[in-house]
C-alpha cells in the first residue's frame, strides 16, 4: 500500500483541521494536505450548491471565487455519475472544460476528482487534484475516496454552524 | 447538537484515540449522551465471519450476532436508521437477551455507520431513552453523528490490520 504511512499519520492532520472553525480556514489546509500526499500540482476543493446548481472554489489567495455550473466539466461530471473520475490525458476526455484553463492559462495534464458525500449520502463537494508527474492510479483513488470521507465530517459541520449563523442573523 | 467547539473538541480527543476499543467506547459515551440514553453499544461488521461484533460495557470480552439478527441486523440489511419504540411488539426484537441479562429494553435507536466505499462498516444502538421516546431529531443527530465518526473508526480500523 503506497500510503501506509501516510494512513498512520492521517489522524494528526484530522486535529489540525478541527482547531480550523470555518470553510474559509478549513479548505486551503485540506488542499494543501491532499496536494502534498498525492504530489500532485494543484488541489481545489468544489462546494456544491444545490440551490443555484454551480459549484465554486477559492483560487489562489482564497479571496477570488471560482464558479462552474453543476454539470460541465468533470467536476460537474463527477457531481453526475457520483464517483471519483480520474483523466490522465485530460485533454482527451470528452468531459473536460479546457475553458478554465484558457482563463487562466494554466495547462491541465491529468486530472482525478472525488466526490464528498455528507452524513445524508449527498453529495457537498468535490475534491480535485490537477497535474501528478505520473499517471493518477488506483491507488491515489483509493486515497481520495478515503480522504474526501474523512474530512466530509468537519465540512458538514462547518456547513451546519454556517446554516445557524445565518438563521441568527435573520 | 451543541456548540460547533464542543463537537471540535470532542473530534479532535478521538483522533487522539490509538486502538479501537477506546474509540468506540468514546463514541458509545458521547452518542449517549446526545440523545440522553441509558445504553450505547457500537457494532462492527465482520463481513468474514457474517457478524457484528461489540465490547461489553464492563470492558473486557466482546459479545458477537449475527449480521441477519436483530434490529441491529436489520439496520445493517436495509443501511438505514431504525427507531422502535415498542420492541417487545416488534419481530425482530431479541427479547432474549432482555431475559438473559435482566435488562428491559424499552425504546431502541439504531443507526448504521458508512466507511468511505459507502459499506455499512457498523451499527450504533441507543438504548431506552430517558424521559420519553426516540424521536426524528434524536435520529437526525445521530445520523450526523455517526458520519462525523465514521472517519476515524475507518481509519483506526484499517491501521490495526
Amino acid at each position: 500500500m503506497k500510503y501506509i504511512k501516510t494512513y498512520r499519520t492521517l489522524a494528526n492532520f484530522g486535529r489540525e483541521l478541527l482547531e480550523k472553525k470555518t470553510l474559509a480556514e478549513g479548505l486551503p489546509l485540506i488542499s494543501m494536505y491532499a496536494k502534498n500526499v498525492i504530489e500532485a500540482q494543484r488541489c481545489s476543493i468544489f462546494i456544491y450548491d444545490a440551490q443555484e446548481k454551480n459549484l465554486w472554489t477559492t483560487i489562489a489567495d482564497g479571496v477570488e471565487k471560482l464558479v462552474v455550473p453543476s454539470d460541465k466539466g468533470l467536476v460537474g461530471y463527477t457531481l453526475k455519475v457520483k464517483k471519483p473520475v480520474i483523466a490522465n490525458e485530460a485533454y482527451a476526455h470528452s468531459e473536460f472544460l479546457s475553458e478554465v484553463d484558457k482563463e487562466t492559462g494554466f495547462v491541465t495534464n491529468n486530472v482525478i476528482t472525488s466526490p464528498i458525500f455528507n452524513s445524508r449520502r449527498e453529495i457537498i463537494g468535490v475534491l480535485q487534484l490537477l497535474n501528478k508527474e505520473t499517471d493518477f492510479d488506483d491507488e491515489d483513488m483509493k486515497f481520495m475516496i478515503f480522504f474526501s470521507h474523512y474530512v466530509s465530517g468537519f465540512l458538514e459541520l462547518t456547513n451546519i454552524f454556517k446554516e445557524e449563523d445565518t438563521r441568527r442573523e435573520k | 447538537m451543541s456548540n460547533f467547539t464542543q463537537i471540535a473538541e470532542f473530534g479532535k480527543e478521538l483522533m487522539s484515540m490509538d486502538d479501537i476499543d477506546k474509540t468506540l467506547e468514546l463514541v458509545a459515551k458521547k452518542a449517549k449522551k446526545l440523545v440522553d440514553a441509558e445504553r450505547c453499544s457500537v457494532f462492527i461488521v465482520d463481513t468474514d465471519d457474517n457478524m457484528l461484533w461489540t465490547r461489553l460495557s464492563d470492558g473486557i470480552g466482546r459479545i458477537v450476532i449475527a449480521l441477519n439478527s436483530g434490529v441491529v441486523g436489520d439496520t445493517y440489511n436495509k443501511q438505514k436508521a431504525q427507531i422502535v419504540n415498542n420492541p417487545y411488539e416488534d419481530s425482530r426484537f431479541l427479547g432474549s437477551i432482555d431475559n438473559k441479562s435482566g435488562f428491559k429494553t424499552e425504546s431502541i435507536l439504531s443507526i448504521p455507520i458508512f466507511d468511505s466505499k459507502h459499506d455499512v462498516m457498523g451499527v450504533i444502538q441507543l438504548l431506552n431513552k430517558n424521559n420519553g421516546v426516540f424521536d426524528a431529531e434524536d435520529l437526525d443527530r445521530l445520523v450526523f453523528f455517526a458520519n462525523y465518526v465514521s472517519g476515524s473508526i475507518e481509519l483506526i480500523l484499517m491501521n490495526e490490520h
